[in-house]
């Protein structure tokens, strides 16, 4: 037997959650799908493969204030930012729920980041299992599937009028009543064939190709703009500033990404990844073998974003055969 | 021969000939529909090079990159007034670049993994189906010039000023400040952009709207009578946003007031980078 909601009763409870959070869902934007706060339930869309934006900048917006420092009475006090209201976001797909767990890893692990571990405890994923592949997708050669539940609190999969429902954690049962809930025996729909990439042993031939040749001929294409990075569900990298007001100044992050040049840049001028090809090869590095190492899962989630954005064609797919080839020619 | 065998036949003559180092062109892309840049060094990968009508990119931002070397590149003819803006400006030497014009009756409207046959927005008023610069010209011009160039801008001017504030302050709240619209402009090549630039700091780092409609403002300002129409830049950002009512805004005004138009003409004097003495200092004539 399996859970179930109506589609009726799902929006009524879309509905009401929003009463007291922030609810966040797909819509159309022009003729783009973004993740944007609802104010109509009648804008949230359901026909859609996957949004053009991922769901990072719900928890790692691309820019926020992370304290300030106010003048009060003659004192000066550092005042830390806060997550004011819980976010629900609705219509994540699996790619980008596995997505959010790996962009956790850095600022969770110790010491830990204050705000982004609050922004975490404020959200609550609300996601749909896919039922159709996007041709860009390689999920399942990174360690997700299109009907993996991993880091959702309540995974739907969509069935006749309504969805097949499962909670899966203490926030989305305290979210998801079961009287809200049916029992059907209508089976789960099987889950589609995604495209693959021969992503096995990839961590260990990227070691091997560290200095090869084929970084810096990909670059040539490249034109270091930032859309990879930023279109990226994990990638995240920040650069820090200080808006200097009369009796308050507030630190701000901003995204940043290795692909900019001056990226690297340090005091002196000195530029230690100044050419394209290092700063190609830093990118492909850090998702398949850096992060890996450290963490012990890919950097990347196959959602496949950066192959549909990248507009010169830089294929992450391809760039993983072409290495797997590259280490056998070595041999 | 069609012109894809041309362009083959030509850059593999260069390559063997060591007339050129490197030609730059175009070869299919990973969905098997569209075409992405290709850098030919050796006459053995010609055999890739390709253009039909998905062969959208602006190429000659690459040569920037290659001042020392002598390329081959293939250029549409939009595309090519922007070797005569860069020869203009000096960032580029003719002798070392060698030009394969293709005449063009248009690129279609390509996306990921999507073919169309219908025409990019820019194509269905464009002016200019033959290069206006070329060592070797491929295929022959067929298309007559569209009756109006502006047709977009002119509809844009006759909103009204809160009208036309509230369609762009939308328009640059999806901004993400990636800069893809600048690194693929043959017309952006300052050694620091303003926006980087932190000492003085003309605009700080938030990705929100005021830096956003501060970014996209400042970059059209910089390229009015530079801009070479290419629509490069609305072409590779990642959230739509429709640049080139901007960008052609200024190139209209600027041909208003100073009968310029950016790379048509490589020895002609740019407007902000040349003063005559009568010239009049006030706009209205």
């Amino acid at each position: 037997m399996n859970k179930f909601i109506s589609k009726k009763d799902l929006l009524s409870w879309l509905g009401k959650l929003r009463e007291t959070r922030r609810l966040v869902a797909p819509t159309r934007v022009d003729d783009l799908t973004l993740l944007t706060e609802v104010s109509r339930l009648e804008d949230i869309v359901f026909d859609y493969q996957n949004t053009d934006l991922p769901p990072k900048q719900f928890l790692f917006p691309a820019t926020e204030t992370i304290f300030s420092i106010e003048k009060k009475d003659g004192r000066v006090e550092l005042v830390p930012a806060k997550v004011e209201k819980e976010t629900v976001i609705f219509g994540v797909r699996p790619c980008d729920a596995k997505g959010i767990l790996t962009l956790g890893m850095p600022f969770l692990e110790e010491p830990g980041d204050p705000l982004y571990r609050e922004h975490c405890e404020k959200t609550i994923l609300v996601g749909i299992s896919c039922l159709t592949a996007c041709p860009e997708c390689f999920c399942t050669s990174m360690g997700s599937a299109p009907d993996d539940p991993s880091g959702m609190d309540i995974m739907l999969t969509g069935v006749k009028d309504g969805y097949l429902v499962q909670v899966l954690t203490d926030k989305g049962k305290a979210l998801m009543p079961d009287s809200l809930l049916s029992s059907v025996d209508t089976p789960k729909p099987p889950a589609p064939q995604v495209s693959t990439v021969p992503s096995k042993g990839i961590t260990e031939k990227m070691r091997q190709a560290f200095d090869d040749p084929y970084w810096g001929r990909l670059a040539d294409r490249c034109l270091h703009c930032n859309v990879c990075s930023y279109v990226c569900p994990t990638c995240y990298c920040f650069d820090v500033r200080d808006y200097g007001g009369k009796n308050k100044t507030e630190r701000v992050r901003s995204w940043e990404s290795c692909q900019s040049p001056g990226f690297s840049k340090i005091a002196g001028g000195y530029d230690p990844r100044a050419n394209k090809g290092t700063r190609m090869r830093q990118r492909f590095a850090h998702k398949l073998l850096y992060f890996p190492e450290h963490f012990g899962t890919m950097h990347c989630i196959g959602c496949g974003r950066c192959v549909r954005a990248c507009p010169v064609n830089i294929d992450i797919r391809e760039i993983i055969q072409d290495v797997q080839k590259l280490g056998v020619k070595e041999k | 021969m069609n012109p894809s065998e041309q362009i083959r036949a030509k850059a593999k003559e260069l390559l063997d000939n060591k007339t050129v180092d490197c030609v730059i062109g175009y070869e299919r892309s990973t969905d098997g529909k569209n075409s992405r840049p290709l850098f030919v060094y050796s006459s053995k990968d010609a055999d890739r090079l390709i253009f039909d009508q998905t062969c959208a990119q602006n190429l000659v931002r690459y040569l920037l990159n290659r001042k020392d070397k002598v390329t081959g590149i293939v250029v549409k003819p939009c595309d090519s007034r922007a070797i005569n803006l860069l020869l203009n400006e000096h960032q580029i030497q003719r002798d070392k670049v060698y030009v394969i014009g293709v005449a063009c009756s248009g690129v279609a409207k390509t996306d990921w993994n999507k073919t169309s046959d219908k025409l990019r927005d820019a194509c269905q008023i464009c002016q200019q189906h033959k290069p206006v610069v070329y060592d070797f010209l491929v295929g022959e011009a067929k298309a007559e010039p569209a009756a109006e160039a502006y047709p977009d801008i002119k509809s844009m001017e006759g909103k009204s000023p809160g009208e036309r504030r509230a369609f762009w302050e939308e328009q640059f709240s999806r901004c993400i400040r990636c800069y893809a619209c600048r690194q693929v402009c043959p017309g952006c090549y300052c050694g620091e952009c303003f926006v980087e630039c932190l000492d003085p700091l003309w605009v700080g780092i938030r990705i929100a709207p005021g830096e956003n409609e501060m970014w996209n403002t400042m970059r059209a300002f910089h390229l009015a009578g530079r801009c070479i129409g290419c629509n490069a830049c609305e072409l590779v950002c990642p959230v739509n946003i429709p640049l080139s009512l901007l960008n052609r805004k200024l190139e209209k005004d600027v041909q208003t007031l100073f009968k310029f138009q950016s790379g048509i003409d490589a020895d002609a004097p740019p407007p902000f980078a040349a003063f005559q003495k009568d010239e009049k200092l006030g706009v209205a004539e």
